[in-house]
């Protein structure tokens, strides 16, 4: 009997092991932590994501331009901190949406989520309030110098303007702590960048356009 | 004395006999739970594997350790068809010739097409467009028996969407269709459900080889 109990044991431990493992494994190709929130694809936090994700990406391009057209110190070093911030930020608003699985683009059209769906025109890859226009990008690849930096500082200006407002909707909706904090953080920063491309723009004998 | 002897040797045998007896069905019920025991083990580790299996079975199946030159579009439910093969991803100045029209993937040219909303009146380079692709785009391609409509119709919406390019692709089998890196499909137009689904599933999708990499600074028309 006693060798009965034993490999009774054995064989249950036996079990419990082969299961704890598979559980393991399979959990883990799954990709789930059992702790992470999944947000709903029309939620604050995905749409939050995809559009910053654009919003941004326009501001990394628009800060290679005018590093390419101007060799000005002060502009140079800014668009430089705009450009591998915004990159930063960009790449950590897409994996989110790889960790949720959801797509990177909506039929919803961008801001929907914060219920201003169709407030930029869309017109010449004016996808979002405060983005520029192609042809304002196309001019700023044909300025140089002061000319260049003046138009960059504008264009920044505005494009700040309309990200501050979009990272204070997702401060206010969005549900993921991180991505909350991100957007916080966001609204801080380039507020006072608008600040500095105020004085930078007043040194060069001009001012914000709007 | 002998008689006492001769009962006493009888019960004895007896007491044998029903302690071998004893032993043997110990033996038995041993034996049957070692093996019940055992199949409880084997069912364990089976029920784990299908699990296992199944689990894996719902990934992606864009990676493939499949080598030469037998590949082949499979069609999936949903009209998407995946290219069997793993895809070479190698930068080259040489002319490369696909074994698809438009191209889904393969060795291409070092700098990609830029695919941030583009829409292009004319053909492009497969070779640009395929690195584009590698950059997790979705390329719209059509040839003269798609509609002016569809066409307007279809740019508008690549216009709008970062990570999509558009041009005309005459050799192609469909008037309408959409490729990213290793799928591909045809639509029957620009209102067709399927356009979008596409966009959602592939514009920088899971199929992406390099995420993150840019639509922009590279080649126009």
């Amino acid at each position: 009997m006693k060798q009965i109990g034993w490999i009774s044991g054995a064989a249950a431990a036996v079990l419990v092991a082969a299961g704890a493992i598979t559980y393991a494994v399979a959990d883990g190709v799954g990709g789930g932590d059992s702790t992470l929130t999944v947000p709903a694809a029309d939620s604050a936090d995905a749409g939050f994501a995809r559009d910053m994700a654009v919003h941004h990406q326009q501001a990394v391009e628009m800060s290679y331009i005018v590093r390419d057209r101007t060799s000005n110190v002060e502009v140079r070093r800014l668009a430089y901190d705009i450009a591998q911030t915004q990159a930063n930020q960009r790449g950590m608003l897409l994996g989110w949406l790889d960790l949720w699985g959801l797509p990177k683009v909506s039929s919803d059209g961008p801001m929907a989520w914060m219920g201003m769906a169709g407030m930029a025109s869309g017109e010449d890859g004016q996808l979002m309030p405060g983005m520029a226009t192609n042809t304002e990008l196309e001019k700023l690849n044909t300025l140089s110098g002061k000319q260049a930096e003046i138009l960059y500082l504008q264009l920044m200006t505005e494009h700040h303007l309309g990200g501050i407002h979009m990272a204070e909707g997702c401060a206010e909706k969005c549900r993921v702590g991180a991505e909350r904090k991100l957007a916080t953080g966001m609204v801080q920063a380039q507020k006072s960048e608008i600040d500095l491309m105020a004085d930078l723009l007043k040194s060069r004998g001009a001012k914000p356009r709007s | 004395m002998g008689s006492a002897k001769n009962t006493s040797n009888a019960s004895r045998k007896a007491r044998i006999e029903e302690m071998r007896r004893a032993e043997q069905s110990r033996e038995r019920r041993n034996r049957i739970l070692v093996i019940a025991a055992s199949a409880v083990v084997v069912a364990g580790l089976v029920a784990g594997g299908v699990v296992l299996v199944r689990s894996q079975s719902g990934k992606d199946d864009t990676a493939s350790d499949a080598k030469g030159t037998s590949g082949h579009f499979t069609t999936g439910s949903d009209g998407v068809k995946t290219w069997s093969e793993k895809l070479s991803q190698t930068h080259v100045t040489k002319t490369v010739k696909y074994p698809m029209e438009p191209p889904v993937g393969g060795d291409h040219k070092a700098v990609w097409m830029n695919c941030n909303g583009d829409v292009y009146t004319k053909a492009i380079d497969n070779m640009n467009a395929v690195h584009s692709l590698e950059h997790g785009a979705v390329w719209v391609t059509y040839n003269s028996k798609a509609s002016d409509a569809d066409v307007k119709a279809l740019a508008d919406k690549v216009k709008q969407t970062p990570y999509t390019l558009m041009s005309p692709v005459e050799d192609q089998k469909d008037p309408i269709m959409l490729s990213a890196w290793g799928k591909q499909r045809t639509v029957t137009s620009a209102t067709d459900p399927n356009v979008g689904k596409f966009f959602e599933s592939f514009v920088q999708g899971d199929q992406t080889p390099e995420p993150g990499a840019a639509c922009t600074g590279g080649l126009s028309q």
